[in-house]
């Protein structure tokens, strides 16, 4: 709602446009059917007057009623007017159905491309931002193809209609009537270039006052605190004063060029007819049928290009809003790359990290030199305080994020040989905070793996002991897990978590333990599940308590992403360091501290 | 129509603008009705063959003089009626903020922000619709509607005008039938769509996941999925929505045909003239938008009326902690004496508060400790009256602080919150924030004070700096000490200091801590932490645990004490070892 509108100039808008044109391309027989079937309206609504003109010109005036001719007329009128309702209606439908297939493509695209980037990406772009790619911005796209697009298209062929049928009524007084189109195309223009500024300036204006509005909500307290209502509120006042000039400044600029304006310009052409056949009819015989098409025709011609003046500001959003989008489709943070190396294979799970240093930004190391060893079967746990580096081990073992410095090998290969299939396969991770995904129990352990059994599901559950609480569930596996699994505990969201990994029955286990408060009935599920889970596995974990690490192979205490201290617990205790004080500060024993 | 009943008191205060606008679209009501007519005269003096220069030259200037009468007209009524109901909005936008500035925060803690803006956008813009294109649509259907029917019976033919009129009513019936089927099928379209909303949204959320087990083919499949239940929804929604145009042209075209045909007869029996017949299909197009408008007018202020309705619900919540009667307007000066019997939330069962007493002389430091949820804050969202509902006596000086004017007392106070919040604004205006007419020498004595300034100098444009989203990104212990300058610059008679240290660094904390000591010796200061090195040098000491009092003294004497307060202290020296990779 407050993101910043991108500026775009004339120059971008066209090319952001042909953009958005080119997702037409597969589309090219359809769009020729649905042009067809426009061709077919225009053609009917063209015809429709000109019968009336003959009735009138060939029986009306001269009072001559010969039925069978009249008949004739009659059912041809009408078999245009029913034909043209039908054909108009497949028209309608076939432009509509086009535009919601061609915002399908885009939102799948943008989809699909989301699922490429990295990791680095998400850290800097919000969540809600990047749904608004997905969702609404293409929505805004789609209202331009239904109504802008749609509505040029359609007035287009009516003007060639129109004005092919005045030439073959009466070439004099259409020539005399294309002074029409450069007094519409001035008012247009004039209009797009006013209106462009004084739009987008009313959109700024209103930008502005939500921001205001929204920050002196949130504030609220302060602002009352400090005793700054009346200045805040005069503040805001100026923002909505000037949001209330920009929008008179729309409605004078509206009012003076639109409906109004188009309105006036209708009546100068009923004029122009008038007084042509008007000053003819002096010397000549007029027929009244033809001054009867012509104004028709002036009429027909003038209701889409009020439709499409109306709607001429959707246009520009829609052009900002595939800019928006087309940043995204370009966004180059991807993921990283694998070599994708058929033989690299993990068999045994053996995990080294070789001289790893690593940073986020370019700048400051989060890790630096790093190097441990994971011989299959063993546990390495991480310790350290928040921001030691513990995550970020896991984030590039995990490919999550790219390095350049030092190699990370499973069973002798880089991690970035192997391809993703197997690494997904054969590493399993658990995340600090289990994420559930709307469906119920059984699909958040299944997840997408659709050949994975009924039986398999609940074996993995039975493994890690989640199923004692799941059966206890009214509705069991079946049970409803709403949005991120609200309704269930952390530690239940845990054990599901843990079902879902050992579930693909991964060769090297990766946990990152959880720190939210877990209740001590599933707390003892929990520690026996990850001794179970560890057990012939490699695994790497994150412990923040250092009770549920102390028969690991190897512990490495992590300081300002440094390994400051390594042995087993044991080792760790009896040298006094910083794991020691850990342990100590852990146990709430306060001891002597020199 | 009832909103247009509440919405009264608006409509009088713009009487003048309102009655002009519907004078001039009643006027411009009529003036349409004279280019068919003009057309139909000329046809027939073409017809007869008897057009004459002068009288070409009379209708065509009528003509003209008229359409630029309704530009004009046109023009004008847009700028009183739109123009109007924009000014609604600007008043109403008003009203709504300066409403907020008066709610207390137990309000802010039961309204989501998010909630507040949409009453002030989306409701706001639904009202501001029923001022201005509801008002327009009512009138002119009716006014159009009206004229055009009158001019056809009256100075052309009733007859014809009433069989032309017969299919009208099927129009209505229809696209009033199109219409719900449309609403209905629009729910479904919208809840695909939010569907696909959240889908996207967890998807985005749970990257992490997906990744991990790599299936981010399968979660794009499920999004196609969804996608395409999006189309068809739409799709279904397009079927009923093609129906409009075609249904009307058709209607209209059976109404013209009925014209022709009865026109003609008519016609030969001389009760009118094929110029008669022009006008009267011209006016048949003009029947349309009314007959179409009726629908719109239903919505428009069906919505109107709910979005009144919420945002007068929300300027009738009620002031809950107003100034007394027989309120003083002094600033509060003196001691402190907290004597409190109990206290809760509103809204909890549980005490958040019971017998906490305590003194503070004028001049000293009072240091509060205890875990989250102890009561700390509680303490002081009394003491700055942002909650009632206690028994007990909190007095400071002389009175009560509830016989304070709230100015008067928050006039005194400087705090300083947990939750350091900014600005987006300049790093000096934010620091001059209670006194914006502050000299620079001042903001900066204030931001020395706090121990920012020389930070604040590193910024790329120093105390010009904008702060907040689209500006520089402060780090939290940078935050904390802006807050806490902006609080200095009020020279406070009592400075709070909520848990506002916790991001600064030991060092930091110290030298702002002996800089407050030495510059505010004559006023009170109280202070909350998790971190005791913050407190331990203040007067006197009180530690909360589950809303009272356990252990009260000086630094000295707690520690002596071997209690709470003594095992707090000896953790953190641990902790703060641990934090330090454990070298001493």
């Amino acid at each position: 709602m407050d993101e910043k509108q991108p500026q775009l100039t004339g120059k971008d808008q066209w090319v952001v446009f042909k953009r958005l044109l080119s997702y037409l391309k597969p589309h090219k027989k359809v769009i020729a059917i649905a042009l067809l079937l426009l061709i077919l309206t225009v053609a009917g609504d063209i015809l429709g007057p000109y019968l009336i003109k003959t009735y009138m010109d060939d029986f009306l005036t001269p009072r001559n009623f010969p039925t069978g001719p009249l008949v004739g007329l009659a059912l041809g009128y009408i078999f245009i007017q029913i034909g043209n309702v039908i054909v108009s209606y497949f028209q309608l439908l076939t432009f509509q159905k086009l535009a919601l297939k061609i915002i399908q493509q885009m939102r799948i695209d943008v989809f699909t491309k989301v699922h490429k980037l990295g990791m680095r990406y998400f850290d800097k772009t919000p969540a809600g931002s990047i749904v608004s790619r997905v969702t609404n911005d293409t929505e805004a796209i789609k209202d331009m193809f239904v109504s802008v697009l749609v509505g040029f298209v359609q007035s287009g062929f009516l003007v060639v209609g129109v004005y092919i049928a005045m030439f073959i009524l009466n070439v004099k007084l259409a020539l005399i009537t294309t002074i029409l189109l450069p007094i519409l195309a001035v008012i247009i223009l004039t209009y797009r270039k006013y209106s462009s500024v004084v739009y987008q300036d009313l959109r700024e204006r209103l930008s502005q006052l939500n921001a205001k509005l929204a920050e002196s909500l949130q504030g609220m307290t302060m602002i009352q605190a400090f005793r700054q209502e009346d200045r805040l509120q005069d503040e805001f006042n100026e923002i909505n004063d000037s949001h209330w000039n920009a929008g008179k400044r729309n409605i004078k600029l509206d009012s003076l060029l639109l409906r109004p304006a188009i309105d006036l310009v209708y009546a100068l052409a009923i004029i122009m007819v008038l007084s042509y056949f008007g000053v003819t009819s002096m010397n000549n015989i007029v027929e009244v049928g033809v001054i009867y098409a012509f104004v028709t025709y002036i009429d027909r011609f003038f209701e889409p290009i009020n439709q499409v003046m109306q709607r001429l500001s959707i246009f520009q959003q829609a052009i900002v809003a595939a800019s928006r989008v087309f940043k995204l489709l370009d966004e180059k943070d991807l993921a990283p790359n694998q070599q994708n190396i058929e033989t690299a294979k993990i068999e045994k799970g053996k995990i080294e990290f070789q001289n790893i240093t690593f940073s986020y930004d370019g700048k400051t190391d989060v890790l630096k030199n790093i190097s441990f060893t994971a011989e299959p079967g063993q546990t390495v746990a991480l310790v350290g305080h928040t921001g030691s580096g513990k995550s970020s081990i896991i984030n590039l073992l995990m490919r999550f994020y790219e390095f350049e410095q030092g190699d990370i090998k499973i069973d002798g290969h880089s991690v970035k040989d192997f391809k993703s299939e197997e690494m997904r396969e054969k590493v399993g991770l658990v995340l600090q905070d289990p994420f559930m995904f709307y469906g119920d129990i059984e699909s958040n352990i299944r997840l997408h793996a659709k050949e994975m059994s009924d039986t398999e599901v609940r074996e993995a559950a039975e493994f890690v002991q989640a199923s004692n609480f799941i059966e206890k569930l009214p509705n069991g596996y079946q049970q409803k897990v709403t949005e991120r699994g609200s309704t269930f505990s952390s530690g239940q969201r845990q054990l599901v978590a843990f079902a879902r990994t050992i579930a693909t029955n991964p060769k090297i286990l990766v946990l990152d333990e959880a720190t939210a408060n877990i209740d001590t009935e599933t707390e003892v599920a929990i520690q026996s599940s990850l001794e179970k889970m560890r057990r012939g596995r490699t695994t790497i974990a994150i412990a923040h308590r250092l009770s549920t690490i102390q028969d690991a192979e190897l512990i490495l205490v992590l300081h300002h992403g440094e390994i400051v201290e390594r042995g087993t617990h044991q080792e760790l205790l009896n040298h006094k360091g910083l794991y020691h004080k850990m342990y100590l500060l852990q146990n709430n024993v306060v001891e002597d501290i020199a | 129509m009832k909103v247009f009943l509440d919405l009264g008191w608006f409509f009088k205060e713009r009487k003048k603008q309102y009655l002009i606008g519907i004078l001039m679209l009643l006027v411009v009501a009529f003036l349409q009705l004279l280019p068919p007519k003009i057309i139909g005269y000329v046809v027939d003096e073409i017809h007869q063959q008897t057009l004459t220069t002068a009288v070409l030259v009379k209708w065509l200037g009528v003509l003209a003089l008229a359409s630029i009468g309704m530009y004009i007209l046109r023009y004008y009524w847009r700028i009183m009626i739109f123009g109007s109901s924009i000014f609604l909005a600007r008043k109403l936008r008003e009203n709504l903020f300066r409403h907020f500035t008066k709610m207390s925060p137990s309000f802010y803690q039961k309204k989501r922000v998010g909630d507040l803006m949409a009453h002030a956008t989306n409701d706001l813009s639904a009202v501001q619709q029923t001022a201005g294109a509801g008002v327009l649509t009512l009138v002119d259907s009716l006014a159009t509607g009206g004229f055009v029917i009158a001019a056809m019976a009256i100075t052309i033919n009733w007859k014809l005008t009433l069989i032309a009129l017969l299919p009208l009513p099927i129009m209505a019936i229809l696209t009033s039938y199109y219409g719900k089927l449309l609403h209905q099928r629009f729910r479904f379209a919208q809840e695909a769509f939010s569907n696909l909303n959240d889908k996207s949204q967890e998807s985005i959320s749970g990257v992490k996941v997906i990744k991990t087990f790599g299936q981010e083919k399968e979660d794009t499949e499920d999004f196609v999925q969804l996608s395409q239940e999006v189309v068809e929804k739409n799709i279904r929604v397009a079927k009923v929505d093609a129906l409009f145009d075609p249904t009307i042209s058709l209607i209209v075209g059976i109404c013209f045909f009925l014209s022709i045909v009865f026109g003609t007869r008519y016609i030969l029996a001389g009760e009118m003239s094929i110029g008669d017949l022009f006008a009267f299909t011209s006016y048949l197009g003009l029947l349309v938008w009314p007959m179409l408008a009726f629908g719109w007018l239903f919505n428009i202020v069906e919505r109107g009326r709910a979005s009144y309705d919420r945002i007068q619900n929300l300027m009738d919540e009620k002031i809950e902690i107003d100034d007394r009667t027989d309120a003083v307007d002094v600033k509060p000066e003196g001691d402190i004496h907290f004597q409190l019997e109990e206290f809760k939330f509103p809204g909890d069962d549980r005490a958040a508060l019971q017998h906490v007493n305590f003194t503070i002389k004028r001049g000293q430091t009072l240091g509060i400790v205890g875990k989250t949820g102890s009561g700390k804050t509680a303490i002081l969202k009394l003491l700055m009256r942002e909650f009632e509902g206690y028994t007990g006596k909190i007095m400071y000086g002389e009175y009560a602080i509830d016989m304070y004017k709230k100015r008067s007392l928050r006039e005194a106070i400087g705090y300083v919150p947990q939750d350091h919040f900014l600005f987006s604004t300049t790093v000096a205006g934010n620091i001059a924030f209670a006194n914006a007419g502050a000299t620079m020498a001042a903001v900066e004595e204030a931001a020395k004070l706090a121990y920012i300034h020389e930070d604040i100098l590193q910024f790329t444009n120093g105390y010009n700096t904008v702060v907040g989203e689209r500006g520089v990104s402060l780090s939290g212990g940078q935050k904390q000490r802006i807050s806490i300058a902006r609080a200095l610059m009020m020279n406070p008679e009592l400075l709070i200091l909520d848990d506002s240290l916790s991001a600064v660094d030991a060092k930091t904390e110290e030298a702002i801590l002996e800089a407050l000591k030495a510059k505010r010796s004559d006023e009170t200061t109280i202070i909350t932490s998790h971190r005791l090195s913050a407190i331990q040098h203040a007067h006197q000491i009180i530690v909360m645990n589950e809303g009272t009092i356990v252990e009260k003294g000086s630094h000295e004497q707690l520690m002596d004490l071997q209690g709470i307060y003594y095992e707090m202290y000896q953790l953190q020296q641990l902790e703060s070892l641990v934090e330090q990779g454990g070298e001493s």
